[in-house]
């Protein structure tokens, strides 16, 4: 994972398998990053992600609560065909914004 | 007929390990790459299911996964001798979560769900949990006319 602050956005790129065990070890750097640079927008850049599943969607909700708490906000980038099929099968796009490219590392 | 049986501790590391060994053993009926990623998803929430749930994060655990296929239609069972689910039909409901504060989606059953042509969940308090899908995959004689 890399990310870059830039113009108060902060981003997150992923990358390969975002699985259970990867993302037990992203969790906390996550975490620690939006509270310190408390930005008003969080991205995360899922283009160059292979694989996700329900422990994925758990921690992009739970970032989003995170956020929440700071009256910040989170949108979801750049979700392969198959990725996305799995996000909008949780219902999450009825709470988070979804966009297409942006800023790149 | 084909078929194998992976066993291995509830390690997290060994959630990858059985995903990749599973469509491994399913490349002989070359399945699309939408049905590999249903297939890879359904492995990844089932075994994660027995480490976080069945096992409640202990690695000591045996989780077994079996594999069988015919022609192209494929049955996978996915099992554990952990804790049991004791309302199989609220494990199910979409986003229910035991495990919120291990930021869980409370999604796994319903993915897998979606992602099988059958789904089974049976369970009993104190013994385990198996998990049995069939899924169909695309006709492969189609692909060489």
């Amino acid at each position: 994972m890399k990310h870059q602050l830039v113009d108060g956005v902060l981003y997150f790129y992923f990358y390969g398998d975002l699985d259970n065990l990867t993302v037990c070890n992203l969790k906390q750097i996550c975490i620690d990053l939006i509270e310190k640079y408390q930005p008003k927008t969080v991205k995360l850049d899922f283009e160059e992600v292979t694989f996700v599943d329900s422990t994925g969607i758990g921690f992009v909700l739970a970032r989003y609560k995170q956020l929440l708490k700071m009256h910040s906000e989170l949108i979801i980038c750049n979700l392969s065909k198959q990725n996305m099929a799995l996000f909008r099968m949780s219902g999450i796009f009825q709470i988070m914004k979804y966009e297409r490219n942006g800023v790149k590392l | 007929m084909n078929e194998m049986t992976l066993i291995f501790k509830s390690c997290l590391e060994n959630e990858a390990f059985a995903r990749t060994s599973a469509t491994a053993f399913l490349m002989p009926l070359n399945p699309n790459v939408e049905e590999l990623m249903e297939i890879k998803t359904i492995l990844a929430e089932a075994v994660v299911n027995c480490m976080i749930h069945g096992y409640e994060g202990s690695e000591d655990g045996n989780i077994t996964v079996h594999i069988r296929y015919e022609g192209n239609v494929v049955d996978i069972c996915v099992r554990d001798e952990g804790c049991g689910i004791e309302d199989i039909d609220l494990a199910m409901q979409p986003l229910y979560t035991t495990k919120e504060h291990l930021e869980r989606s409370g999604m796994g059953m319903t993915i897998m769900a979606t992602f099988a042509d059958e789904f089974h969940v049976t369970s009993t308090p104190g013994k385990g949990t198996a998990i049995s899908i069939k899924k169909i995959l695309h006709d492969t004689h189609e692909d060489s006319r």
